[in-house]
Parts: structure tokens; C-alpha cells; sequence
């Protein structure tokens, strides 16, 4: 079975609501506000990669149908208390996907804490931060929806809860387009969304202060290994006054960091890297900030479409990454 | 037998430790033991009804009385003993309780399940797992028993074997295709990291082992290398 995906119009994604499908949506609040209820869940974004690359649509929606391989998926919202048993409540057998408001108490908490929510890792979990308009004067703040009650929310989680069938797996996979630097090794004491004192090369410094040395482009993100998976943490700010800078994700202790290779085209990167045009994606999403560094509004394609979030899940928190979930045998 | 005797020997409390008080009024469906030194003489711990304490007790969550919780109460220096119905003193639960939550996440009783099945608070089993993760706590004392073997994992390697250990102290590494094991491995290995009782690096074992066996026919890549350690 082939998932149904892709920009379509308000009208069009109603329709498939009123029909009974399980849709998961992306689109302005405008948008989003006029899609009846039913059993969908969505999240604020009106960046968006399409069938003929990004694009940046207040009108249109990405809605993704949702499979229903074994059964009908549940609908709920998580506030920032029981949001660590989002794990636990998933189904033993199938998938789930998380739509956080960007900057709520939801969003930074699982940031954090994700690594430790019990059953993380045995469960597959993909989703992405719910933004807004970056020239939005008014700076609406971001919103999820749980369209089954038609209620939106700017301070808790929503979560569809997809079911499978034994024979039936749910795989993520992340396509990041960066590459560690030969750059200095950095580690960091705590976790953090900031970070001022490290260790650079094994000698105590300031994170802040050897970015500004180096001069060192922000738009390129500290990375970790993690077991030949690459991990990005975003640069957000460097406030100098403070010594300390700001990520868009903690970094954690006990890993080793090093800001990305400025070298490379990484669009040509994240192409190649692209699964084929005839593979049975059942969600997908990108990053703001892969939107906006490598100009993707026009290019990109490749037909993986889906939301562009202010960050990403691939199980827990990631920047400047591609995400995609596919459903095989 | 006095009521108190019968619960030292329920309690393996032994000289010179003794039970001086009992009370069962402290908490619904709560028992609570207070245990001391000596042989009755004055103070705090002997007698009647207490006096203001010379030191103040320290106060564990041992293994439930039936369907009753038991609060375990003694002097700080009870901590210090390797004693199963005392802790550490910056943790919830005595020795006795914590190996027996640990072989119950070792089996992969969920979390919820074990705060239902021995009526404990989730904050409490959170601060002892989270003591457990970081080596701040450990289960010094007796092996746990053998873990039920996975008739069904004929191909994930046994959980006793080696090459868990290898994996998790970074001694060996395999080519991964699964991003969740990726982040899984690094994560215990983090953890593995700062813990150093023997028995809870087994449960790390156990935990990674877990996932193995989950998700055993879409790592046949990753057993395949296992299987030349």
C-alpha cells in the first residue's frame, strides 16, 4: 500500500477527513482552522518541502494519510507532565508521531528528557516542533491540533498512535547533510540548551569565546557520533557579553562534539542521500534551518514531501536533519 | 514469639540489630518498623514510647507485608552496613527492595507495572532508577537470579555471553543500520560510563539484550557480526 501524501488544499484535506481517513497536517492556523474534525492531528508551519521542492504556502496544507495496517490510530494530547509516558502508551507493535509547539514547556522537556522516557528507542517515534511565519510581526505562537476535538493547544503534545500488524515494521531513517569538521573536539559537563564553559581539546575554555576566535559559521551545527549516526545540535545565538551560546537542541554530556565541515554542497548531499522515488514513505519532515541555509524554497524535490519544522524527532530532538518513516515487510 | 521477634526474623533483622517499635497507624495499609542496637537501655530507640531522638533516623521503603507497605526506620549508621533491610542514605529503598525491583526491570517489567505490583510512588521508583543510571546507586549483595532464557531469540546471543559487555564498554564495535539501536547503544554506553556496581551494568546488558530480541529479524546484519565475538 502506497501512502497518500503531499500539498493539497484545504478543501481537498477536508475531504479526506469527512471520509474517515487518518491524516496527519501541516499548514498555517488559518489553514488548519478550517479542516472539520475527525482523526487528524496537526501542527503550525507554513514552510513546506513539496512535490516540486520548498515552498512556502499560508493557504495550502500538507496533509500525510495515515495507513491504517493494523487498525485505527489514537488521537491524544500529552501535557508536559505525562509526556514521558508517551513511550509507554505507545502501541507494542507500530509507530507513533509527535507534533510539539515550538519553545513550550512540551518541547524543551522532551528535548531534554527524551533519551531517558521509559521504552524510548524500542518504539519508533518521528515528528517535528510546530513553528510559525519567522516575518510574522504579530509572532502568533505556535500551535498543534487534535482533530478530533477540534482543539488546539500552544503548551501541550499531540500524538497519533499508529498500530501495525506483526509482519509489518516501521523503519526511521535521518539524512543529515553535514559532515564533523577537523575542528576542535568539545565536551560539555551538562545538558544544556546553553553552553559557556567546555572542554576544547581536553582544556577548559568557552564554547562562546572559541566561536568568536575562530570565526566560525553559526549556520553550521555542532555534531555528534552517535554509533555512525550523526546528530546535529544548532547554533541559535552567541550572546558574547555572556560568554555562553545557544542551541535549538541541548547537548549532552558524554558525547564529543565538533562543529560541521563548512565544505561541500550539502543540497547535492541530502539528494543523494534521498531514499528512491518508489519507496513507501509514511511520514517525512525537514528543518527551518536547512529551508533557509541552503535556499531550499524552489529546489530540493526528490519526492519526499512534508512539513519544515523547527526541529525534527527521530526518536528524540534533531536539527538541520531529514526525517522519514517507511512501513515494510 | 513476641510480634516484634517474628518480624526480625521476617525482616532478617539480626543482633545486635533488634525491632523496638512497630506501628501501624503512620499510614494507610502502612507498617512502619523502627530498629536499633542494644539491649534496652535508655535513649531514643528503647522503652516506651519514644523520646526526642539523639540522631535522626533514617527512613527506607523495604519489601512490602503482605498488602501492606513497610517503612523501615534506624539510625544513619544502619546505612553504612550492607544490611538488606537498610540503604544508601540518599536513596528510597532498603537493599532488599532494590534488588527486587532490578530483577524486575530485568525481566522487562514495565515501569507502571512495577509501581502497581509493589504499590510504590513514581517518583520514588524515578529517583532510585535515576540513582541506578548515573552510579550514584548500585545493588552491592547477592547475584540476581538467572533471567528466563528467550526460547525465541535462537539467533541473539545468550544473555550471560560476553559479547554484551564488550558491546556496551565500547571494546567491540558493529556496523548499525538501525538508528534506534544507534542512539540506544550510545545512550547505555553513556551510562555504562559512570555506573561501576557489577550487577547494575547487568542490567544494562539486559536492557541492550532486550532490544535484540524485539527486534531480532531485522537485525540479522548486526547479530551476524555479534556472532564472531
Amino acid at each position: 500500500m502506497s501512502t497518500q501524501h503531499g500539498m493539497m488544499s484545504v478543501a481537498d484535506a477536508a475531504a479526506l477527513i469527512k471520509r474517515g481517513y487518518s491524516l496527519c497536517v501541516a499548514g498555517d492556523e488559518s489553514a488548519l482552522r478550517r479542516l472539520p474534525a475527525g482523526n487528524w492531528i496537526g501542527g503550525t508551519t507554513p514552510y513546506f518541502m513539496g512535490e516540486r521542492g520548498g515552498l512556502i504556502s499560508r493557504d495550502a496544507v500538507h496533509a500525510t494519510v495515515v495507513a491504517e495496517h493494523g487498525g485505527r490510530p489514537r488521537l491524544r494530547f500529552y501535557d508536559a507532565a505525562s509526556l514521558p509516558q508517551l513511550c509507554r502508551n505507545a502501541p507494542d507493535h507500530g509507530y507513533s508521531i509527535l507534533i510539539l509547539p515550538a519553545f513550550s514547556d512540551c518541547h524543551l522537556g522532551f528535548a531534554r528528557n527524551a533519551p531517558n522516557y521509559e521504552e524510548m528507542y524500542l518504539k519508533p517515534l518521528v515528528g517535528w516542533i510546530a513553528g510559525g511565519h519567522l516575518d510574522d510581526p504579530s509572532r502568533t505562537p505556535p500551535l498543534v491540533a487534535l482533530g478530533s476535538s477540534g482543539e488546539f493547544s500552544a503548551t501541550r503534545a499531540v500524538v497519533m498512535d499508529v498500530p501495525l500488524p506483526p509482519e509489518k515494521l516501521a523503519r526511521i531513517d535521518i539524512i543529515n547533510p553535514f559532515q564533523p569538521g577537523d575542528g576542535a573536539c568539545i565536551t560539555f559537563a551538562d545538558t544544556g540548551f546553553t553552553a559557556g564553559d567546555c572542554r576544547i581539546d581536553g582544556r577548559r575554555g568557552n564554547l562562546a569565546e572559541h566561536l568568536l576566535a575562530t570565526d566560525a559559521d553559526t549556520r553550521l551545527p555542532l555534531i555528534a557520533d552517535y554509533c555512525g549516526a550523526p546528530v546535529n545540535v544548532s547554533i541559535r545565538n552567541i550572546d558574547r557579553a555572556a560568554g555562553l551560546v545557544e542551541f535549538y537542541a541541548p547537548v549532552f554530556p558524554g558525547l564529543t562534539y565538533r562543529q560541521a565541515a563548512p565544505a561541500g554542497d550539502r543540497l547535492a548531499a541530502l539528494r543523494a542521500a534521498l531514499p528512491p522515488p518508489d519507496a513507501d514513505i509514511s511520514f517525512a519532515c525537514n528543518c527551518i534551518l536547512n529551508f533557509l541555509y541552503l535556499g531550499l524554497e524552489g529546489k530540493g524535490g526528490g519526492g519526499l514531501t512534508g512539513p519544515v519544522g523547527f526541529g525534527e524527532i527521530g526518536y528524540q530532538l534533531l536539527n538541520q536533519t531529514l526525517v522519514y518513516l517507511s512501513v515494510g515487510e | 514469639m513476641t510480634p516484634e521477634e517474628l518480624l526480625q526474623q521476617a525482616l532478617s533483622i539480626d543482633p545486635p540489630w533488634r525491632v523496638v517499635e512497630v506501628r501501624d497507624n503512620l499510614g494507610r495499609n502502612q507498617i512502619d518498623v523502627w530498629i536499633g542496637r542494644g539491649s534496652g537501655r535508655g535513649g531514643w530507640f528503647f522503652g516506651g514510647r519514644p523520646a526526642a531522638p539523639e540522631t535522626h533516623p533514617l527512613a527506607w521503603r523495604h519489601i512490602n507485608i503482605g498488602q501492606a507497605r513497610c517503612l523501615v526506620h534506624a539510625p544513619p549508621e544502619a546505612a553504612d552496613d550492607d544490611l538488606p533491610w537498610s540503604g544508601s542514605a540518599e536513596q528510597p529503598f532498603t537493599r532488599a527492595l532494590s534488588r527486587q525491583i532490578a530483577e524486575l526491570f530485568r525481566e522487562g517489567v514495565r515501569f507502571q507495572t512495577v509501581c502497581t505490583m509493589l504499590d510504590i510512588a513514581v517518583a520514588d521508583l524515578w529517583r532510585f532508577k535515576h540513582g541506578l543510571d548515573h552510579g550514584l546507586a548500585g545493588l552491592s549483595g547477592a547475584p540476581l537470579p538467572a533471567a528466563i532464557a528467550d526460547e525465541d531469540a535462537a539467533d541473539v546471543p545468550a544473555a550471560e555471553s560476553p559479547v554484551w559487555r564488550m558491546l556496551l564498554d565500547g571494546a567491540i564495535d558493529i556496523d548499525i543500520r538501525m538508528l534506534g539501536l544507534k542512539l540506544l547503544l550510545t545512550k547505555l554506553r553513556e551510562q555504562m560510563r559512570l555506573i561501576t556496581d557489577d550487577e547494575v551494568r547487568l542490567l544494562k546488558t539486559h536492557e541492550l539484550r532486550r532490544y535484540f530480541v524485539r527486534y531480532e529479524r531485522q537485525l540479522g546484519h548486526e547479530l551476524a557480526q555479534l556472532k564472531r565475538f
